[in-house]
């Protein structure tokens, strides 16, 4: 019996002494994610209720003033508006091209080595750098585009790429599918290694086409790495900011003007109130979506 | 047509049309950094001169700064990966093999604070840094960029140490090894390329971050080479695409081939990031 009872305050003891060591380790991480992610964030969220303007003080509490005026703030409402058009077209879009890449790589010939690392090139370009490129492409006089399409005769005046609304929206989906669907592809491939070759080889077996092969074995068994895939493109197409601070500055008139790359010009602009009310919204728009996923994907079944 | 035939026909076309897209941004930038009059392709009357000038005048001009973003991109970039790979390491293990109150919070916490949009931090991390006077020094862009990459790191390395045995540890803590010594001597030798994976993914986040380095920067002792990039500005006016187009070939030439070698590593990172989580 005593034997017993030391046994467990020993090991009572050890198992205080681990979680002790535990916190210990974790520590460091948890400070610094702390102190320069979530206060900010908090700080930010506390910040939405205040009216905060650097050459306006004093700073005052508003309560919900700034969440009223984003309804009918005309530039907010077309910020959001584009933020999640573009995120669903472009989404989509590597989605589709992502999948195509992955189906590529994933075929036994002899250039896929190559190509496999053929893939990684676009992700591997820093995006500022990706954009400064396709903004010279995109450009009227001398762009590449431009030029291709004068010359091949596909349009008789050379296109404005980045001076409408419409062609500008088009140009940055271009430009940040090209550079993500990569992304796609590898989380794409790495789900399609995972599938049996024995059910391909059944299925043919059975005089199953190749098509159908695609449509009932290779698109239900992808669906997991889909929906993830999915979640992590749409949480971060949600915050684009970069790729459209160097091609279009979020013009022409706003037009192409994200949340995140709003509320940053309302922190230039001084308004750190009113630019924290937008930050705020722009993190429940990524949480709403994410919840959607997380709901119609059933991904909760596979966790 | 058989099948078989079928799939080479698409591998040997689709490889076509991935190559065409993935390379030619790529090509394109190397063909501009080349060239002695970049807008070449504005008229018939402006041919395509071979020069290594443009290459010449960023490596050598004082006024352009090109040289200083890039050291202030490697030094951050580097004591970024450091810092995380330890502190991700500690944590990591903490969470893959001891048990302790609070665990479910700490992987919830976790995923939430990689939802944040960096919009949401950057304005309080502007005056935070103001006030310890921090801004344009090196500690305005390391702190936050190591928090900013902890999720991710310490994602990936949960999942590689959660599929290292337990028996590993358990041997050697019989053997009368401390929980330290066991990460130190046991799992980090045997998860050494998850570690070199988490490190790639974090250079290669660090090494392109914008929004926070834009801000916190406010000259060529710190800029990166990104907002470097962003803000280029010709000594003379018009935009310099040759001098650009240099610029960014010999920031990301280092990385499109660094991602060539470690290949697998990194994709091994991000699908480990990603799926297995």
């Amino acid at each position: 019996m005593r034997e017993q009872r030391e046994f467990t305050k020993k090991s009572g003891n050890w198992m205080e002494r681990e979680a002790r060591l535990a916190y210990f380790l974790l520590a460091p991480a948890i400070i610094l994610i702390g102190g320069l992610i979530l206060a900010p964030v908090t700080g930010t969220l506390f910040r939405s209720f205040y009216r905060d303007v650097t050459f306006l003080p004093p700073v005052k509490f508003i309560g919900l003033l700034n969440y009223k005026h984003l309804l009918t703030d005309v530039n907010f409402l077309q910020s959001i508006r584009f933020t999640v058009l573009f995120t669903l077209v472009a989404v989509f879009l590597e989605t589709v091209i992502g999948l195509f890449f992955a189906l590529v790589i994933n075929e036994e010939f002899k250039l896929r080595g190559l190509m496999r690392a053929i893939v990684l090139i676009p992700w591997a370009i820093p995006t500022i750098i990706s954009a400064k490129t396709w903004f010279l492409l995109y450009n009227y006089n001398y762009g590449l585009f431009n030029f291709l399409i004068t010359k091949l005769h596909l349009s008789a005046k050379p296109i404005n790429w980045l001076g409408t609304s419409y062609s500008a929206f088009f140009s940055i989906v271009m430009a940040d599918v090209w550079k993500t669907a990569p992304f796609m592809a590898i989380l794409f491939l790495a789900g399609l290694q995972s599938i049996s070759k024995e059910l391909y080889e059944a299925a043919e077996v059975d005089g199953a086409s190749l098509t159908s092969q695609f449509t009932r074995i290779t698109l239900p068994l992808l669906r997991p790495v889909l929906t993830i895939a999915l979640i992590f493109r749409t949480i971060d197409s949600l915050r684009i900011f970069d790729l459209i601070y160097v091609l279009t500055g979020g013009g022409p008139g706003g037009a192409t003007t994200s949340v995140s790359m709003y509320g940053f010009k309302l922190y230039i602009l001084g308004d750190f109130g009113y630019g924290s009310t937008v930050s705020v919204v722009t993190f429940i728009l990524v949480l709403l979506f994410t919840l959607i996923y997380l709901r119609f994907g059933r991904f909760g079944e596979s966790l | 047509m058989t099948d078989k035939k079928k799939k080479q026909l698409f591998a040997w076309f689709g490889s076509l049309m991935v190559a065409f897209i993935c390379l030619t941004p790529f090509i394109w930038m190397i063909v501009v950094s080349f060239a002695k009059y970049p807008d070449f392709l504005a008229s018939e009357n402006i041919p395509y001169v071979f020069t290594l000038g443009n290459y010449v005048q960023v490596l050598t001009s004082k006024d352009l700064h090109v040289l200083d973003y890039f050291k202030n991109s490697l030094i951050t970039a580097f004591v970024v990966v450091i810092a995380t790979v330890i502190i991700a390491s500690l944590a990591g293990y903490a969470v893959s093999r001891i048990r302790f109150k609070g665990k479910q919070a700490i992987i919830l916490g976790i995923l939430a604070v990689s939802m944040f949009p960096q919009v949401a931090v950057v304005g309080y991390l502007f005056e935070l840094m103001a006030k310890i006077g921090w801004i344009n020094t090196y500690y305005a862009l390391i702190f936050p960029y190591i928090a900013w990459v902890l999720p991710l790191s310490l994602w990936i390395l949960i999942s590689y140490f959660m599929q290292l045995p337990k028996d590993l540890d358990e041997a050697a803590m019989i053997d009368g090894a401390s929980r330290l010594q066991v990460l130190a001597k046991v799992i980090v030798p045997v998860a050494a390329p998850g570690i070199f994976s988490t490190a790639l993914l974090t250079f290669i986040s660090s090494f392109n971050e914008f929004m926070f380095a834009l801000l916190l920067t406010t000259d060529y002792h710190t800029r990166t080479i990104p907002v470097g990039i962003a803000l280029f500005e010709g000594l003379h006016g018009e935009i310099p695409w040759g001098q650009i187009m240099a610029t960014s070939v010999i920031a990301a030439l280092p990385l499109v081939i660094m991602t060539l070698i470690f290949q697998r590593y990194i994709v091994q990172g991000l699908t480990a990031g990603a799926l297995k989580g």
